[in-house]
């Protein structure tokens, strides 16, 4: 085992003990801050597909907006710090079916990969970063673009929403 | 465009008070300090500083008005009058002293520092001084004798004031008794109205002693 | 790299050496500034500070800590002890994160991948997320308080820090900070802050630039001043208010920890707006007095001037007030910055 093995195996830990502590945890806070190194591990498998920008990107979009996010938000309501919140299941059914359609297209990609070209692509690029901002703005402008202007109306309309009534 | 304008202008003013803060504190980094390093420097203490009390026991005379003036209770002081035959000498503000002193303690701890009790001493004994670093471990240290007598020293002032006592109120037993018989024999002469003097002969009770 | 790898022979003992390194450097690096603080505090209020220990109170700085190390370790009674226990890690973890990425010689960087100056303005999310759990953990209003305000300050301030990081990429093309230090290399005039090297622009751009990457510099300091909770920015820890905020259930090696990773944030923005706009560890007097010794001693030299800034004004201004601090980041900082990209960016195509 080299080293990138033995941290691929602890970052997939990492991941997996988190996501565990997430689902299960009946402290709503412990279980949003479990999100974090939910969230690092992830980031850490990111690096060893060679996705550099999409692991930084993970820590910088999840970790440090989302993440932060849910936390203000658990904090903010207080009266549902303390108290248990439910870990049986229910809708077992809804569940079911969509955690098989999921893992239906986990298991679609895991075989349409061709696993054996792996190592070619490893050696053969290693900047992803300009790559992705070329197609950013050619072939996919367009729904970069919307992306945008949707994030643009979210932001005008959490400010109209947040925003006093001067009248009252 | 006032609107613009008075944007930048908050801004280049913030800038501008930031600058002038800092130039401020850059001019200050390179004065000398106005502290002292306390132990090894020492300020001068002003000419009426009020720290520890000292009292020149050879001055005292017992007189108790510092005591009096307390407003805490601090001062403690007892006296035992001398007999008339014994000079205690006079101050040196050239009040004769009548009263051997044995106990005049101060309560450093309980003192507030008011320097009420130095205006009414009458032979300036009490004073403030400018020691101010008179701390201890323990705190009945603080408690300081002024007292110049020694226990021996005491017993027998005590002893002697006591025979005094004992010489004058005899004296003025006998006197009394003296008196007593003149007047009953005076008053056996002419009318007996009163009944005879039986309770006049008792001696006087005697004052308190002083413990 | 080579030489050590060759004499250890083995990868992962290297890997570890090497990334310990920046630990080393904190260590020493919090001693001299813990110093460095309290005099400057000191002469700036006519006042003279340490002089007890050693000449002039030198030894305080070690005298301090091993009084932190002797503490008990409480733990309040209420807290959620397992966050509390961790949040000082999380919050050192965030800040050791960024030394990965700053270079301090022109061989010795931690980790020379491409996204660097990316990377540091993600890894300070970790030190939000840290704050936060020690607030919430300590069970205690003020330190909630605390690590509530320095998630909003944090987060707020983060655009402006990463739109200047956005302006330095730009105009270097490059997202390797090591790369953006190289590009400025050859004397001070070839600085970012001085509108970058002759090479990259003509003399009218590099003109036309320097005000906006004067504008830029001055935004990024200011901003990276409230990324570390420093004053006038210190609201998280408000010791007249807050009482220290998040951290004021915290003791003995906890709460040096926490003091830690504060002194490592100072220096890792220094070190961030040094080699983004002042040559990182290039000489400002071209070839001499360069190399690579002498390049950890230009590094550390320019971020302790820095370092010393956030100080001196630490000891002049007043704290903000929390709409004083969002106006600031909002209204302020982030809209001149994208004026000063807008800008920068017509002129280098221009």
């Amino acid at each position: 085992m080299d080293l990138f093995t033995i941290l691929f195996y602890v970052f997939a830990l990492i991941t997996l003990g988190a996501a565990c502590v997430v689902v299960f945890s009946r402290h709503i806070v412990r279980a949003a801050f479990a999100l974090l190194f939910a969230f690092f591990g992830v980031a850490g498998l990111y690096v060893f597909l060679l996705a550099d920008f999409i692991a930084v990107t993970q820590l910088m979009v999840y970790i440090g907006g989302i993440l932060v996010l849910i936390i203000f938000g658990v904090m903010l309501t207080q009266k549902q710090i303390n108290v248990d919140i439910k870990t049986s299941p229910v809708q077992t059914w809804p569940a079911v079916l969509i955690v098989a359609a999921l893992a239906g297209v986990l298991i679609g990609m895991f075989w349409s990969t061709d696993w054996a070209r792996m190592g070619e692509i490893s050696t053969a690029t290693t900047a992803t970063t300009p790559k992705l901002g070329e197609m950013l703005l050619t072939t996919y402008v367009l729904p970069f673009e919307v992306a945008s202007v949707i994030l643009l109306v979210a932001l005008v309309g959490s400010a109209m929403i947040a925003r006093r009534e001067r009248n009252t | 465009m006032i609107a613009l304008r008075n944007y930048f202008g908050t801004i280049f003013y913030a800038l501008y008070t930031v600058a002038v803060g800092m130039k401020i504190t850059w001019g200050r980094l390179f004065k000398p300090a106005v502290t002292i390093q306390y132990p090894d420097q020492k300020m001068k203490m002003p000419e009426r500083a009020r720290n520890r009390l000292y009292v020149n026991i050879d001055d005292c005379i017992g007189c108790d008005q510092c005591s009096m003036a307390c407003p805490v209770d601090c001062i403690t002081i007892e006296t035992i009058k001398a007999p008339a035959d014994v000079d205690l000498g006079v101050t040196s503000t050239g009040n004769k002293k009548r009263l051997y002193v044995p106990k005049f303690d101060i309560d450093i701890a309980k003192c507030c520092y008011c320097g009420l009790c130095v205006p009414p001493c009458p032979t300036e004994c009490i004073v403030m001084t400018d020691v101010y670093e008179f701390s201890e471990f323990n705190r009945r240290d603080l408690i300081y004798n002024f007292s110049a007598m020694t226990p021996d020293q005491i017993v027998e002032a005590r002893a002697r004031a006591k025979k005094a006592e004992e010489e004058t109120a005899a004296k003025k037993a006998a006197a009394a008794a003296t008196a007593a018989q003149a007047k009953a024999a005076a008053a056996v002469n002419p009318v007996p109205t009163t009944p005879p003097a039986t309770t006049s002969s008792m001696p006087k009770p005697e004052p308190p002693k002083p413990d | 790299m080579e030489l050590i790898q060759s004499l250890l022979a083995n990868e992962i003992v290297v890997a570890i050496l090497l990334s310990a390194l920046p630990l080393v450097f904190i260590l020493v690096y919090a001693l001299v500034t813990l110093y460095m603080e309290m005099k400057v505090a000191a002469h700036m209020q006519d006042r003279l500070a340490y002089m007890r220990t050693g000449w002039h109170g030198v030894l305080q700085p070690f005298a301090d800590i091993l009084k932190l190390l002797q503490k008990e370790d409480i733990i309040p009674f209420a807290a959620d002890k397992l966050l509390f226990q961790l949040a000082p890690y999380v919050v050192f973890i965030g800040t050791y994160a960024g030394f990965a990425f700053i270079p301090f010689s022109s061989i010795y960087i931690g980790s020379n991948i491409n996204l660097g100056a990316f990377f540091l303005v993600a890894a300070g999310s970790l030190v939000v997320i840290g704050i936060l759990m020690g607030g919430w953990a300590s069970n205690n209003k003020w330190s909630i308080f605390g690590g509530l305000r320095s998630a909003s300050q944090m987060i707020s301030y983060e655009i402006p820090t990463a739109l200047a990081i956005v302006i330095a990429v730009m105009i270097t093309g490059s997202l390797n900070l090591q790369d953006i230090v190289k590009f400025q290399e050859g004397g001070i005039h070839n600085w970012l802050l001085f509108g970058g090297p002759m090479a990259s622009v003509t003399l009218t751009q590099k003109l036309l630039l320097i005000p906006f990457t004067l504008v830029t510099f001055i935004i990024l300091f200011t901003a990276s001043l409230a990324e570390v909770n420093r004053t006038p920015f210190d609201l998280p820890e408000a010791e007249s208010e807050l009482v220290q905020g998040f951290n004021t259930e915290y003791s003995g090696m906890r709460f040096a920890m926490f003091y830690l990773a504060e002194y490592a944030n100072m220096f890792l923005v220094s070190g961030v707006a040094v080699s983004l706009f002042l040559g990182g560890w290039s000489s400002p007097f071209g070839s001499l007095m360069s190399g690579t010794i002498w390049g950890i001693f230009w590094f550390v030299l320019k971020a302790m001037v820095f370092v010393f800034l956030q100080i001196w004004i630490r000891w002049t201004l007043p704290r903000l007030r929390v709409d004083q601090l969002m106006y600031t980041s909002w209204k302020v900082l982030t809209p001149l910055l994208f004026g000063c990209l807008f800008a920068i960016g017509l002129i280098l195509v221009w």
